[in-house]
C-alpha cells in the first residue's frame, strides 16, 4: 500500500512497493499521457515531474515517491493555473503553453512520445524560460538518464514548439 | 419509421435508391457493391459465408450527411501519424461536395466492422483518387440529381455553396435535402477486403475541377493532435476490458529453437498467474501487468529450449548473401527502362564505374512496443483492441488461425506507435498472441510486447545489394547503366505467435505467391535519367536469411517499411550517379540535370541547388581529406521519384576522419508532388522523413549473430537523437498543372542515405559503398 500525490491528488494504491511508478499511473490511476517506450529509462515516453523535476516512471518504484508532488501531461494546465494564480473557472479552460505551443505548431506526428517531450519542455520552461537552440537540443537529449527519443522524427517541431511556448509565457508573464 | 415509396435511379454508373419516410431522421449513406473478393470465394471451405458488417446487404456506409449539415466519413486507412485522415480527406471530402472543411465532423477509421475498404496504412492519396474521394463525387453527383427532382431545375443549371444547393431561385442545403429520407446509393467496388490492398471504388464520377478547390491547400490543423496533446486520446494502451488479464510472452532462445519444456510458475510468489502453453509459444497472464512482467522473467529462467544457429551472423551477411543465398529459385525482374545495347556501350567505354552497394537490415523500431487486447468469447466470437496498419487484413490471419470465419473476428484500432509500415499486412505481433492467451484461459488478455521483444521478435526492412556497371563516353556523359538488384523477400506477414505455436497461417514467402510476399524482387525505383542510351535493371530474389534452415520456419523475417524495396534500389542508383559524376569530372547536380528528360524532375533539382546554395563544382572537393582530427565537410545530392512526387534533397555534411563521426549539418528537400493538399501537415512529415533518413543512413543496422537479432535496447538500436539533427529546409513546389496530388513524407527517409555518402565522398575523396554510414565503418573506409 502507498500513497502518493499526483496531479494534487492523493491516492492511496494496493500495488506492491516496487511496482513501478508507470504501471500504478496507467493501470491504477487510468491516466493516459505516460507512455510504455523501453521500461529501461532510455526513450522518456513515461517521463513525469516529480517536485518539478524530470524522472522516467518506468524505472521509479512506487514506494520511492511518497510525499513527493507528482506531474503527468494531465496535471500541465492545472501547474499553469497555479503559477499564474487563476481562478478555478478559468483553469479549467486554459491549457499549459507548451500544450498550446504543440498544437499551434502541429508538432506531434504519431505523437506516442510527446506526453514525455511535453514534460521535458515544461521543466525546461520552469527554470529557464528564454532557452536557446542548443539549450532546447541539450534539455532534449544529455540533461535526463538518456535522450528523450523521438522515431517519427519530430525533433525539429519540438524546438520550434519550445520556442513558441516561451513566447507565449514571456507575453502571459 | 416506415417507407412510403421506394425509387431508384442511375447515377454516372451508380445505383442510387431512396425511402421517403414519414417520420424525421434520414441520412444520404453511401454503401458499397462488393465485386470479386478471395476470401468471399475460399469461405465456404471454413464455414459461413463472409460478410463484412458494412456492405452489400447490411447499410454500410463511406460518408452520410446529416439533416443538421454535418457530414461524417469512413476510411479502412488507420492514423499512423501522417494525419491524412484528419486533414487531407477532409479537405478533400469537402472540395468534392462544396462543403466547408468544418462540416465533416466526424471521421471514422480502422475498425473493421465501421469502415467499408480495408487496406493498409500507406498511399494515403491514392495517386490522386483515394477510395474517398470517389465516394464523395458520386455522392455529389447524386445530391444534385436529387436537389434537380426537388427545386424542379435543371442539374446543369444548379451551383453549389457551402453545402447549399442553388439553380433559378430557389436553394436547398444538403441537410433539408436528405431530411426524412434514407438515401442509398451502391457504387461499384472491387478487390479483396482482407488482402493489404482492400477494397477499390471503381467508376469515373465526375471529379471536381481543380480550379474549383478552396479547401484543397490550406494548411488546416489535425484534430487529433488536439485530443493527443490535451491527454483525452484513448490510446491503444489505455484499453481495459472487464476481467481483462495481463500477459507476457516467453518466446523461444533463438529463431529456430523447439520448446523441450516450459518453466514451472512458483506459486508462492505469483499465486494468482497462470502459464499458457501452445506448440512452442509460451505465456504467462496475471491480472496486474507487475505481476505478469515478473512471473514470466521467473518462468522465462526454468524453461528449456533446442538451440539454433542457422544464420550468418551479421558480419558475414553479405558474403553468404552473395554465395550461399539461391538466386536462381525466382524468375529475375526487368524494369520498364530497358534500352539499347549496354554491353556493347560498357565495352566501347573510355571510363567505367563499376561498384556493388550493401543495404543493412534495419529495424521498424515503434518508440511504443506492439500491444494488443484480445477477447474470445464463448461463442467464437473475437474482438481485438489494438493498433494496426491494416485491420482487415489482421482479421483474415485471425480467421485463418482460429480456422473460422473472418466475420467472426472485429478488429478495432486505436492510436498508438508509428509502425512505418510493420503492421500494413495485418499485424506487428502480440495480435494473435493475445488472441491465443484470451482462448486459453477464458478472459480478455493484454499483451504487451518488452522492448527487447519489439527488436528481436519482430520483422525487419531486408537487407539487399546492388552491383552496378557504368559507361561514361568521351564528352563524359552516361553511354551504359546496368544495375542488379539482389534482395531476400520483402514482406512476410504470418503472425508469429501463430507460427511458434504451430497453427495455421498464410505461407512463409514463396517465388508464387498472391498478394505482395513473393520472393520476387520487383523493380521499384522508376529510372529518372531518360537521356541515357542504353539501360539494363534487373531485380533478383531470393528467401528470407535462415526462413528454410529453421526448424520453425521463422529466421530473419522482413517486412516492409518506409518507401519499401525503393530505398533499397534508389540508394545505390543515386550514389552511382554521383560517383559517375565525380568521374566525368562533372557537378553532382548538373550531371544530374543533363540527363534528366521531365520537366518535374529538373524543376526539383534546380530548386534545391537554389534553396541549399550548391556551389556548381565537381566532386571530391579540391581539398578534400581523409585523415586528421580536424572537421571535413562535404556535400551530396539525390533524386527520387514516387508516389506521383519528384524529390531531391541536398545534405552538406562534416566528417571527423580520425573517429569517423559525421554530423549533418544542413539537409534541404526540394518536393514536388503536384497539388499540395495541405503545407504544414506535409511539411511536418517531410521534416520528419528527413530526420528518421539521417537516422537510418548514419546508425542503423539490425545486429545478428548465428541464432537470432542481438540488438535488444535503445543502446544496442541507436536512433538519431534531437542533438544531432540538421538545419532543414522544405521547400514545397505546389504544382497545380499537375491536376493531381502525389505522396508525401516517406520519400524522404530515402533521400538522406544516397546525399550523404556522396558527401563524405566529396570531404574526403572516398566512397564506402554500404549502410549505415556509422563510425567503424567510416573510420576503417578512411584508415584503409
Amino acid at each position: 500500500m502507498a500513497t502518493i500525490t499526483v496531479n494534487g491528488v492523493r491516492h492511496e494504491v494496493s500495488a506492491p512497493g516496487d511496482t513501478p511508478l508507470l504501471y500504478v499511473l496507467r493501470n491504477d490511476l487510468q491516466l493516459s499521457g505516460p507512455q510504455f517506450g523501453c521500461g529501461l529509462a532510455q526513450c522518456g515516453a513515461c517521463s513525469v515531474l516529480i517536485d518539478g523535476k524530470e524522472v522516467r516512471s518506468c524505472v521509479t518504484p512506487v514506494s520511492t515517491v511518497h510525499n513527493q508532488e507528482i506531474t503527468t501531461l494531465e496535471g500541465l494546465p492545472a501547474r499553469w493555473a497555479k503559477l499564474k494564480g487563476l481562478s478555478t473557472e478559468e483553469a479549467q479552460k486554459t491549457l499549459h503553453p507548451v500544450q498550446q505551443a504543440w498544437i499551434e505548431e502541429q508538432t506531434p506526428l504519431c505523437g506516442f512520445c510527446q506526453s514525455g517531450m511535453m514534460i521535458v519542455a515544461t521543466e525546461l520552461l520552469e527554470r529557464n524560460p528564454n532557452p536557446t537552440v542548443t539549450q532546447i537540443k541539450e534539455a532534449f537529449t544529455t540533461s535526463g538518464p538518456s535522450a528523450h527519443l523521438c522515431r517519427c522524427g519530430s525533433y525539429a517541431a519540438i524546438i520550434d514548439a519550445v520556442k513558441h511556448a516561451a513566447a507565449i509565457m514571456a507575453k502571459e508573464r | 419509421m416506415a417507407a412510403i415509396t421506394e425509387t431508384s435511379g442511375n447515377v454516372c454508373g451508380a445505383t442510387l435508391s431512396r425511402r421517403q419516410f414519414v417520420k424525421t431522421g434520414g441520412a444520404l449513406v453511401v454503401g458499397v457493391t462488393l465485386i470479386g473478393s478471395e476470401l468471399l470465394e475460399a469461405a465456404p471451405a471454413r464455414g459461413a459465408a463472409f460478410k463484412n458488417s458494412l456492405d452489400p446487404t447490411l447499410p454500410s456506409s463511406w460518408i452520410e450527411i446529416h439533416p443538421d449539415n454535418t457530414v461524417l466519413i469512413r476510411t479502412g486507412k488507420s492514423d499512423f501519424g501522417q494525419g491524412t485522415t484528419f486533414t487531407a480527406y477532409r479537405q478533400i471530402v469537402a472540395d468534392e461536395l462544396s462543403v466547408p472543411f468544418e462540416a465533416i465532423t466526424t471521421v471514422v477509421a480502422g475498425d473493421t466492422d465501421r469502415t467499408p475498404d480495408g487496406s493498409g496504412a500507406f498511399d494515403f492519396l491514392g495517386r490522386g483518387t483515394p477510395n474517398i474521394r470517389k465516394a464523395a463525387a458520386y455522392t455529389y453527383q447524386a445530391l444534385l440529381d436529387l436537389a434537380s427532382e426537388r427545386l424542379g431545375v435543371p442539374k446543369d443549371q444548379l451551383s453549389v455553396n457551402g453545402g447549399v444547393v442553388s439553380g433559378g431561385s430557389k436553394s436547398i442545403s444538403y441537410g433539408d435535402l436528405v431530411k426524412d429520407q434514407q438515401l442509398k446509393l451502391t457504387i461499384p467496388v472491387s478487390g479483396d477486403l482482407t488482402s493489404i490492398f482492400g477494397l477499390r471504388v471503381e467508376g469515373n464520377p465526375p471529379m471536381k475541377a481543380v480550379s474549383d478547390y478552396t479547401v484543397i491547400g490550406k494548411s488546416l490543423p489535425n484534430s487529433i493532435i488536439t485530443s493527443k496533446v490535451t491527454a483525452k486520446e484513448t490510446w491503444a494502451t489505455d484499453i481495459r476490458l472487464p476481467g481483462m488479464l495481463h500477459g507476457r510472452m516467453v518466446h523461444p532462445k533463438t529463431l529456430g529453437s523447439t520448446l523441450i519444456s516450459a518453466g514451472q510458475l512458483d506459486k508462492s510468489k505469483f499465486p494468482n498467474s497462470q502459464v499458457v502453453v501452445k506448440g512452442n509459444l509460451v505465456g504467462v497472464v496475471a491480472p496486474t501487468e507487475w505481476e505478469a512482467i515478473q512471473a514470466s522473467q521467473q518462468v522465462a529462467s526454468g524453461t528449456k529450449w533446442t538451440d539454433w544457429k542457422g544464420l550468418p551472423g551479421s558480419a558475414k551477411l553479405y558474403d553468404y548473401l552473395r554465395k550461399e543465398s539461391d538466386w536462381t529459385s525466382a524468375p529475375v525482374s526487368k524494369s520498364n527502362a530497358t534500352a539499347g545495347d549496354v554491353a556493347s556501350a560498357l565495352a566501347a567505354a573510355p571510363k567505367k564505374l563499376s561498384a556493388s552497394y550493401q543495404f543493412s537490415y534495419m529495424k521498424h523500431a515503434h518508440i511504443g512496443p506492439t500491444i494488443a487486447v484480445a477477447d474470445v468469447k464463448s461463442d467464437g466470437t473475437v474482438h481485438i483492441h489494438t493498433h494496426n496498419q491494416n485491420p482487415q487484413a489482421l482479421r483474415g490471419e485471425i480467421a485463418v488461425m482460429l480456422g473460422t470465419s473472418p466475420d467472426h473476428v472485429i478488429v478495432h484500432t486505436h492510436p498508438g506507435a508509428g509502425h512505418y509500415g510493420r503492421s500494413n499486412g495485418g499485424n506487428a505481433g502480440a495480435e494473435d498472441e493475445a488472441v491465443i492467451l484470451s482462448q486459453a484461459v477464458g478472459k480478455p488478455v493484454r499483451v504487451q510486447w518488452m522492448r527487447a521483444e519489439d527488436l528481436q521478435w519482430s520483422t525487419q526492412s531486408s537487407a539487399a545489394f546492388s552491383d552496378v556497371e557504368l559507361a561514361l563516353d568521351d564528352q563524359g556523359k552516361i553511354a551504359g547503366y546496368q544495375i542488379d538488384h539482389y534482395m531476400p523477400a520483402m514482406q512476410d506477414d504470418r503472425p508469429i505467435g501463430a507460427v511458434i505455436a504451430g497453427l495455421p497461417t498464410m505461407p512463409a514467402p514463396e517465388v508464387e505467391s498472391k498478394s505482395v510476399t513473393s520472393t520476387v524482387n520487383g523493380l521499384s525505383d522508376p529510372w529518372l535519367y531518360k537521356q541515357v542510351p542504353n539501360v539494363v535493371e534487373r531485380g533478383h530474389g531470393t528467401f528470407q536469411v535462415g526462413q528454410k534452415a529453421s526448424p520453425i520456419a521463422v529466421g530473419l523475417r522482413d517486412h516492409s517499411m518506409r518507401t519499401p524495396g525503393q530505398f533499397q534500389q534508389n540508394y545505390p542508383r543515386e550514389l552511382a550517379i554521383s560517383e559517375a559524376a565525380a568521374l566525368a569530372g562533372s557537378d553532382a547536380i548538373q550531371f544530374r540535370l543533363d540527363h534528366a528528360k521531365e520537366e518535374r524532375l529538373i524543376a526539383v533539382l534546380k530548386e534545391v541547388r537554389d534553396a541549399s546554395g550548391w556551389h556548381t563544382r565537381p566532386s571530391p572537393r579540391h581539398d578534400a581529406v581523409s585523415t586528421g582530427s580536424a572537421p571535413v565537410r562535404g556535400r551530396g545530392v539525390s533524386a527520387m521519384f514516387r508516389s506521383g512526387t519528384y524529390w531531391a534533397c541536398v545534405c552538406e555534411i562534416a566528417v571527423t576522419p580520425s573517429t569517423g563521426a559525421i554530423v549533418v549539418e544542413k539537409y534541404t528537400i526540394a518536393v514536388d508532388p503536384g497539388i499540395v493538399v495541405n503545407p504544414m501537415q506535409l511539411k511536418r512529415q517531410v521534416e520528419g522523413g528527413a530526420v528518421m533518413g539521417i537516422s537510418q543512413a548514419l546508425l542503423e543496422e539490425a545486429m545478428f549473430d548465428e541464432s537470432g537479432i542481438t540488438s535488444r535496447d535503445w543502446n544496442t538500436y541507436p536512433i538519431l537523437k534531437m542533438a544531432d539533427i540538421p538545419e532543414i529546409k522544405v521547400v514545397l513546389l505546389h504544382n497545380p498543372k499537375v491536376g493531381s496530388y502525389g505522396g508525401g513524407s516517406e520519400a524522404a527517409n530515402a533521400l538522406a542515405a544516397p546525399a550523404i555518402a556522396a558527401a563524405l565522398h566529396d570531404a574526403t575523396g572516398k566512397v564506402l559503398r554500404r549502410l549505415p554510414l556509422k563510425r567503424a565503418y567510416v573510420q576503417a573506409l578512411l584508415q584503409a
